[in-house]
């Protein structure tokens, strides 16, 4: 439905009201007239009109006095203030009070025209204001997130039921308050502190994890915490904006996943194990002889029981990583020669292949602040998968720089490489590259998600470049804890060739 | 090895300690079963072993607790201890076990899925 302005012209003289408001209806508005100024409050009183055309000089009260008692009683209804004197000093009185423009008479139709249309796009803008910030005030009231604005003042401009109730907050209304006032959470102050000193050229998310009992809103439950600063055209910080998000569902169902697949894994592999074993105690013909095609068979057996064993614990050791239990258990570590440890650990894999394993330049001592079982978790699916993934009498090497704070091991090998569209999926769990030259590498697809998550859990980062045909290379970051002086004189690199 | 050679061992899972039994006495070794933590003590106590191999995941009692148990009993404290880990249980174990030495006392450990032979040989090692 389109808007149509409605309007009231209050003028003592009979030719100005009817004048006006044929043109006004005319000009598709829909207009009213009153004589004096006492009938024109009383109209006003029943309906709503948008624009008053009112006289100031009238017998009976003055459009002065008249206009003073409008602005109380609808101070949304854009006033235009007509003067049959144009003295400075009545419009401008009549701005004081309120007024929105004023016309000075005699005026023509088009002066009239363009004094409304005026006080249209006015009464406009003033719509759209009030609809947009209605439908934002609803829209924010209903989101189950927690949302808060403050301004730089750190005074709340904005809070919704929700973020009450995440913070535990049962006092009454917070708008203009000090944000200290309502928000007891250290966390939560600081990351608005964080926001609203935000140097100008600078705009980031500071996130944040939050345990339910840090903001009041209960045992077992987890928040998510996002804050990020708003400003103006120029850059300014006005103020910053928090929300919070309810993830304790999600923690909750990772949990639950994470217990399952532990559980069915200890379920799985404790009598597999015990299969293993019977399987070698036939075989070593502890339980009677054995034929050579039953030796044969039975060894097949094992095979197939090891590699799903060895799967089970991939997926333990995924669970493990996942609900993060390990990530507690770190030490300092000398990642230079746990590469070299496991270079020479992967000697035998690589000869039965004829494939040349060597190490690049690695420096000396990079230390990094570590799980050692799973970084060698780490070393040893890199190793072995460029191993498998090489065809016979390739290569792979192994080099480790530091870089800006950063050890930086690069696996790179003379592959079969991997395609643009199984990069972007290798590291998801369970993905296997298929093709012919893969088709016989046995394998379970969890090697690489498992690295990415213990590189992940130690800040660090996962990369691989790719060419098909031509190889792959891995690169891992891990942040450096110190790199220890070596002595001036020793060269910094360790000795270049196969090991 | 002689026939005198007692080991002990001792897991929760029957057909185990069978498979590991029938190795152990082909490799002429004499051996007794038992197939938790408490249970273990009462074969120790009747039948000194010189060697035990010992499940860490077990009812009643660990691993971990009767092996820091024996350690701790000057009467028995002699008896060698081989702890079966799974893989997973390494974490906590092994790793960091045989550097420190802090959290288990035990003389090695062989993870699971358990190589025979190698169990054998590191059996003759810790004797």
């Amino acid at each position: 439905m389109t808007f149509v302005p409605r309007i009231l012209i209050v003028d003592d003289e009979k030719r100005i009201r009817s004048g006006c408001v044929k043109m006004l209806t005319e000009d598709g508005f829909s207009a009213t007239s009153a004589e004096t100024a006492e009938a024109g409050l009383a109209i006003i009183k029943k309906e709503h009109f948008d624009i008053i055309l009112l006289d100031l000089m009238m017998s009976g009260m003055s459009g002065l006095d008249a206009l003073v008692q409008l602005r109380m009683l609808h101070p949304d209804t854009v006033v235009i203030v007509i003067t049959g004197y144009a003295t400075l000093e009545y419009s401008i009185e009549a701005m004081k009070r309120g007024a929105f423009d004023f016309i000075p008479k005699p005026f023509s139709p088009e002066d009239l025209r363009r004094v409304v249309q005026k006080a249209v796009e006015y009464i406009r803008t003033l719509q759209d204001i009030a609809t947009e910030s209605s439908r934002m005030r609803v829209l924010i009231n209903h989101l189950s997130d927690g949302v808060l604005a403050v301004d730089s003042q750190k005074k709340i401009v904005l809070a919704n039921p929700a973020v009450l109730k995440l913070t535990g907050y049962e006092g009454s209304a917070v708008i203009g308050r000090q944000l200290s006032d309502v928000v007891t959470c250290p966390d939560l102050i600081s990351s608005l502190d964080q926001a609203l000193g935000m140097p100008l050229e600078e705009f980031r998310e500071i996130r944040g994890e939050l345990n339910g009992l840090a903001v009041d809103s209960g045992e077992g439950t987890v928040i998510g915490v996002r804050c990020v600063p708003f400003r103006d055209r120029l850059g300014r910080t006005l103020g910053a904006v928090l929300v919070l998000h309810d993830i304790t569902a999600l923690k909750k169902i990772d949990q639950l996943k994470s217990h399952f697949v532990s559980m069915v894994a200890h379920e799985i592999r404790s009598p597999m194990n015990t299969v293993l074993a019977q399987i070698h105690i036939l075989m070593d013909g502890l339980a009677g002889n054995v034929s050579e095609k039953q030796k044969e068979i039975l060894g097949r057996c094992a095979e197939k029981v090891t590699s799903l064993a060895e799967m089970t614990t991939q997926l333990l050791d995924l669970a493990k990583i996942e609900s993060g239990l390990t990530t507690g258990e770190r030490e300092k570590l000398n990642l230079s020669e746990l590469l070299l440890q496991q270079l020479s650990f992967h000697q035998d894999q690589a000869a039965h292949k004829k494939i040349s394993l060597s190490a690049g330049p690695i420096a000396r001592n990079l230390l990094v602040m570590a799980n050692p079982y799973h970084l060698r978790e780490v070393v040893a699916n890199l190793l072995s998968n460029a191993i498998k993934y090489t065809p016979d009498g390739g290569c792979v090497i192994v080099s480790a720089i530091e870089r800006n704070s950063y050890a930086c091991i690069r696996v790179s090998d003379t592959g079969f490489g991997i395609s643009s569209e199984d990069l972007k999926l290798i590291f998801n769990r369970f993905y296997r590259v298929k093709n012919e030259n893969t088709r016989f590498i046995i394998g379970t697809g969890l090697g690489l998600s498992i690295v990415k998550s213990i590189v992940e859990a130690h800040q660090g980062r996962v990369v691989v470049e790719s060419k098909l045909g031509r190889g792959s290379v891995f690169s891992v970051d891990l942040p450096l804890l110190l790199l220890e002086p070596s002595p001036p004189s020793a060269p910094d690199l360790c000795e270049k060739g196969r090991l | 090895m002689n026939a005198q050679t007692h080991i002990l061992v001792v897991d929760d899972d029957p057909d185990l300690v069978e498979a590991l039994a029938m190795k152990l006495a082909s490799k002429n070794f004499r051996v007794t079963r038992a197939y938790d933590g408490v249970e273990a003590w009462e074969k120790i106590r009747a039948d000194k072993p010189d060697l035990m191999i010992l499940d860490v995941m077990m009812p009643r009692k660990n691993g971990y607790q009767l092996c820091d148990e024996i350690k701790a009993d000057p009467q028995y404290k002699n008896i060698a201890v081989i702890l079966l880990t799974a893989v997973a249980d390494a974490v906590a174990t092994t790793s960091y076990t045989h550097h420190d030495g802090k959290k288990t006392l035990a003389d090695d450990y062989i993870p699971k899925p358990i190589d025979l032979d190698k169990l054998v040989s590191m059996v003759n090692d810790n004797l």
